[in-house]
């Protein structure tokens, strides 16, 4: 036998006894980090994993950026049919667990009524959940959810219940426990709904979705000015037995400094039974204060 | 010592000869694109596509590399008749295969180097600037590098008794067996054999287990790769390499060159 062999053979059973040691001691320092754990709770992508060899992390980059386009393209060509946005998030979602990202948008694209989003809120809350529970320490999660509970949802005990989890995480801001508080004890609300929105518009870096939350800003705005106006019509009624025909005459009759204006500056218009709606040429839209049809 | 400084230099210089460097055009041309064109087609992973791609990239690079050139490390040498002068000279046959294996890896860190330094371009790029978490992209480039000198040493062992066309694919069936070795540790243990259960088991251990290397994730999102973990990965490729290595040079030295 050549000195080499005589060599080799014990030095490489030993070395095999050391590498069974360190293989040992891998793999108990990668089970306690937090991307091991996450891929045991996805399973439904673990083929598309497997068969990326080892670069799931650059697939789940190219599927959140098929994701943007497909949704992009959609909005572009207002085709509310968005039937593909949830098995492509779920993908994107599971191939990387901690593109907080596609959690954060995919949310809004699957809640916002079409043609702006797919307008499945429930599909919005089951991503934020996996969101949840890969990222457990983003308190950011736990807000999305309560805001699509509140605002999608109108599930006020799960909205609640959601901010006050979420208050809980170390880095969580003080106004998610009052948040909880305040729809516990009140349900919907102009007050909350209108701090909810404006958290989303200060919060974004992304100028769509600020859009959109100014837009639902404006038209929150546009149904609390409503409110406001028909309580002066009643007292406009009061004085002449009469609804105001126009925005105008309350000025005249010293209700009112100035015509009112929604946020885009068109005057309100007022109804013969005293109810306030947008005008027709304004660009906000509301359910509660759509413009009145024309004859 | 020296002798086999001077194989892998030697190495070094003919990889570099053979313009296998030039890869690093085609590196640099990705990176380009990748961090021109990101911020306009997708949303906020401007960072996140820029580090993946960059460390895939240099990873899949590394790998056509260390398996192409490694498969033809011995076997060019004899093809060429190059061998027997060189072994006619005091140079023992393992000093050679550990000059040559060197050498492959020399090219290899010098190759990842420079792209590594092509990624934290990019980056600077796109970010404008190099947050402390991006320390972990180094450790995931040396992981990288820890899998490559594992490949290499692969096709070289392989090369030792074989043809450049079945190394490559003994090499790459094992890089692929190692990559899915916890799977099929996995599936053995959810059957009913017992002995297939031990047989997946010591596959497991028995095969170089390249999942322990990956780390793009994690220096993706700027998540901290625990120290143990480093020097774990670097005993574990030292140790296998050695087996590698011991046993290439047990059959090159048995075999018969006249």
């Amino acid at each position: 036998m050549r000195p080499e062999v005589r060599v080799a053979v014990p030095a490489i059973a030993a070395l095999f006894l050391l590498l069974f040691t360190l293989q040992v001691r891998i793999d108990a320092i990668t089970r306690n980090l937090p991307l091991q754990k996450e891929e045991l709770l996805l399973r439904s992508a673990r083929m598309l994993k497997k068969m990326s060899l080892g670069y799931d992390a650059l697939l789940a980059d190219l599927y959140w950026t098929r994701t943007v386009q497909y949704y992009g393209l959609k909005r572009l060509n207002d085709d509310p049919n968005f039937e593909l946005l949830s098995p492509l998030l779920d993908l994107t979602t599971e191939l990387d667990p901690q593109l907080v990202v596609a959690y954060k948008f995919g949310t809004v694209f699957l809640s916002e009524h079409p043609p702006a989003g797919a307008g499945r809120p429930d599909l919005a809350v089951q991503l934020t959940r996996r969101g949840i529970a890969a990222n457990p320490e983003e308190w950011r999660f736990w807000a999305d959810l309560g805001f699509v509970y509140y605002w999608y949802e109108k599930d006020y005990a799960n909205a609640a219940d959601a901010y006050l989890q979420g208050s809980r995480q170390p880095l969580a801001p003080i106004w998610m426990k009052a948040m909880a508080a305040s729809i516990s004890a009140q349900g919907g609300s102009y007050r909350t709904s209108y701090f909810l929105w404006s958290e989303i518009y200060q919060s974004t870096q992304d100028a769509e979705i600020r859009k959109n939350a100014l837009k639902h800003l404006q038209t929150l705005r546009a149904e609390e000015d409503a409110q406001h106006l028909v309580e002066i019509g009643k007292q406009f009624f009061a004085r002449f037995h009469r609804y105001p025909a126009f925005s105008r005459d309350l000025v005249s009759a010293g209700l009112l400094p100035a015509v009112p204006v929604d946020p885009a500056g068109y005057p309100y218009v007022f109804t013969p039974d005293g109810s306030v709606r947008l005008n027709p040429s304004s660009p906000i839209t509301s359910e509660k204060i759509s413009p009145p049809s024309k004859p | 010592m020296t002798r086999v400084a001077i194989v892998a230099l030697n190495t070094f210089r003919e990889a570099v000869r053979d313009r296998v460097l030039y890869n690093l055009i085609f590196f640099a041309l990705l990176m380009i694109s990748a961090a021109v064109l990101v911020g306009e087609i997708s949303i906020g992973i401007e960072r996140l596509v820029i580090v993946n791609l960059g460390l895939t990239a240099i990873s899949v690079t590394g790998l056509v590399m260390a398996v192409f050139i490694g498969v033809s490390l011995v076997y060019k040498e004899m093809d060429k008749r190059t061998l027997y002068a060189l072994l006619s000279k005091p140079v023992r046959r393992w000093e050679f295969l550990a000059g040559k294996f060197a050498g492959l890896l020399l090219t290899l860190a010098v190759n990842t180097a420079l792209m590594t330094l092509g990624l934290i371009a990019a980056l600077l790029y796109v970010t404008h600037t190099l947050a402390p978490a991006d320390a972990n992209l180094l450790v995931a480039v040396y992981f990288i590098l820890l899998q490559l000198a594992l490949v290499t040493g692969l096709a070289l062992l392989f090369s030792c008794f074989s043809t450049p066309m079945l190394s490559t694919l003994f090499t790459l069936g094992i890089y692929l067996a190692g990559l899915f070795s916890a799977d099929l540790r996995a599936s053995g243990m959810s059957g009913n054999s017992r002995a297939l259960e031990l047989m997946t088991r010591a596959l497991y251990y028995v095969l170089p287990n390249f999942s322990n290397y990956n780390a793009i994730h994690a220096a993706g999102h700027g998540r901290a790769i625990p120290f143990t973990l480093v020097w774990a990965n670097t005993a574990y490729t030292v140790s296998y390499l050695l087996v590698i290595l011991l046993a290439a040079s047990a059959v090159f030295s048995s075999r018969d060159l006249k």
